[in-house]
């Protein structure tokens, strides 16, 4: 019965969520509007936007010392994640039946290596948050349930890897549908808004002839 | 009856009894070794023809077969058995037995020596002890660690408590979600344990002093104020349980997760039992650096979640490491320094109201 409603109506009503939530908070974001600025530009917007957005890939040179484990515990998870979501044989396998576009998964052995990085990645980066005074102390309860769904998602992911009992892929699906109905609604929405988030701090200085 | 017909039966009574005597010999023949033995029993009993055959088997001699694989050539891994036994019958009701004493001896001892408090009081002066890189470190190996040991024991004990509860469908599916998750981590403890080495190391070697430290129970045992560095004997010779157990857990672990690198059937089971007993000596251990860390020791939990400790704390029971820190010269501060994750600086926090 519970396993009927996962596959079903909990699937459609999570995907509708996530598509229209993540939708709508792109679009009253981007509604919002700043006065007009009437200086005189000294440089290009479009090319501060873009320059900002590549140039914020890799921490200021003064930077690195304060962030390494921050930066490398970041890109540990991303990658490993993305890697996992769009490449793991699983998950390539629902993509073809839910739309019918399929590829090449990875092989075995680069499905272990990518959750183990992905895995390390989330771990460190939450204890790192947890454990220093200034995160410990501006981060709230979005950002710890956030980072607790994803683990939870990834764990039962993982749980029912070898696709032995149908009741692990259940509980992992279900995980997965709390996930996106919680996405739009939490800061788990910087996926979406890293990119414009950028771009618009390097438009705003870049038309100021400013490196942002 | 003519002469004719009389030689002609004579001759069908030759043949008839000629095969008659055929058919008995070839029944007989072979029978006789066994009527010998019956009569006259040599020492070791009847040759058994295909005994040869079976004792090469059970020996573990390899034969030849067109299957290509580790081990193929063994028909039975007669170790296997000795392996099962150990685990059955010594591995699991032993472990228990140590892990449930353990427990009960700290659960004693707190109820009878209560927990070590700090002397004089704590001053509301706090003093640095850990950085936010170590206390990360410490955290993410613990959590990988928990993850770990909760899960082994599962699959070391599962059937044995969760069985009754669960129902053998319900524990087929947490066990295999348990064996799923155990494999997925075990790589991951390899790089915390290297982690945790690293960061920790160059205050856990020998020093002068450490030997006393042993000798008088480190103060647990009668009292007494007992003087240590950073890290007195009881938590140098705790690093160096978890990180060699943690080796040999990682090691035997990795062999037993990744079998397809040529290991053999007993190089997997001796794999398996040093995993089992490391397993459960550093968890048993573990308990005991849990209840210090926590309810044993006034004071020291704040160490490892904000980093902090109270001077008096710092001053009973790791007096050498609280001088060095004060002759490195840090002024005193009305707040805490904002700790950027850097090497351990010498910060004072004074939290006096």
């Amino acid at each position: 019965m519970f396993a009927q409603l996962v596959d079903g109506i909990f699937w459609d009503i999570a995907l509708w969520v996530f598509a229209l939530g993540v939708l709508w908070r792109i679009l009253s974001i981007f509604r919002v509007r700043n006065k007009p600025d009437y200086s005189v530009p000294r440089g290009s917007g479009l090319v501060g936007a873009i320059g900002a957005n590549l140039r914020r890939f890799m921490p200021r040179a003064e930077m690195v010392s304060r962030t390494r484990l921050h930066v490398v515990a970041g890109y540990l998870f991303h990658l490993g994640l993305f890697a996992l979501l769009l490449f793991a044989a699983p998950h390539v396998l629902f993509i073809e039946e839910q739309t019918g576009l399929g590829w090449t998964p990875m092989p075995y052995w680069a499905f272990i290596v990518a959750a183990q990085l992905a895995f390390i990645g989330l771990l460190l980066l939450w204890i790192h948050r947890v454990m220093h005074p200034v995160t410990r102390l501006i981060s709230d309860a979005d950002d710890h349930i956030a980072a607790i769904l994803t683990f939870v998602v990834m764990l039962t992911g993982c749980m029912a890897l070898i696709e032995e009992f149908d009741g692990l892929r259940v509980l992992h699906r279900f995980m997965v549908e709390l996930w996106l109905v919680y996405f739009p609604f939490s800061r788990l929405m910087h996926a979406f808004m890293f990119i414009p988030s950028r771009a618009f701090t390097g438009a705003w200085f870049g038309r100021r002839g400013v490196k942002a | 009856m003519s002469h004719r017909a009389q030689s002609g039966a004579a001759h069908r009574r030759i043949i008839v009894w000629s095969l008659l005597s055929l058919l008995a010999l070839t029944l007989l023949l072979p029978l006789i070794p066994y009527a010998v033995a019956y009569v006259a029993p040599v020492a070791g009993g009847v040759p058994n023809p295909g005994s040869d055959l079976w004792r090469a088997v059970r020996e573990g001699e390899a034969g030849t077969t067109q299957v290509q694989g580790v081990d193929s050539g063994i028909l039975i891994n007669a170790s296997g058995e000795t392996w099962r036994h150990f685990r059955m019958q010594q591995l699991i009701p032993l472990g228990a037995l140590f892990m449930g004493s353990v427990l009960a001896l700290i659960v004693l001892f707190f109820l009878v020596r209560g927990p070590l408090r700090i002397q004089g009081g704590p001053t509301g002066k706090k003093i640095q002890r850990f950085n936010v890189f170590e206390r990360t470190t410490h955290w993410f190996t613990v959590s990988i660690f928990w993850l770990l040991a909760l899960t082994g024991l599962i699959l070391l004990y599962g059937r044995f408590v969760l069985i009754p509860v669960l129902g053998p469908a319900g524990f087929g599916l947490t066990a295999s979600a348990c064996k799923e998750a155990h494999n997925l981590f075990g790589p991951m403890f390899l790089v915390a344990i290297l982690m945790l080495f690293v960061t920790f190391v160059k205050d856990n070697f020998y020093a002068r002093g450490d030997m006393m430290w042993l000798l008088k129970g480190g103060g647990m045992i009668g009292g007494g104020h007992v003087s240590a560095g950073r890290f007195n004997a009881g938590e140098k010779i705790w690093f160096w349980i978890a990180v060699l157990g943690g080796l040999v857990l990682s090691v035997s672990g990795l062999i037993l997760d990744f079998a397809v690198f040529g290991q053999g059937r007993e190089v997997m089971a001796i794999s398996h039992v040093l995993h089992g007993i490391a397993a459960l000596i550093v968890i048993t251990v573990s308990f005991g650096h849990i209840y210090l860390g926590t309810a044993g020791v006034e004071g020291t939990l704040g160490s490892m979640t904000n980093g902090y400790v109270d001077e008096a704390w710092a001053k009973s029971h790791h007096d050498r490491w609280y001088a060095e820190v004060k002759a490195a010269g840090s002024a005193e501060h009305e707040t805490a320094p904002v700790d950027d994750g850097s090497p351990a600086r010498d910060g004072v926090m004074d939290t006096r109201g």
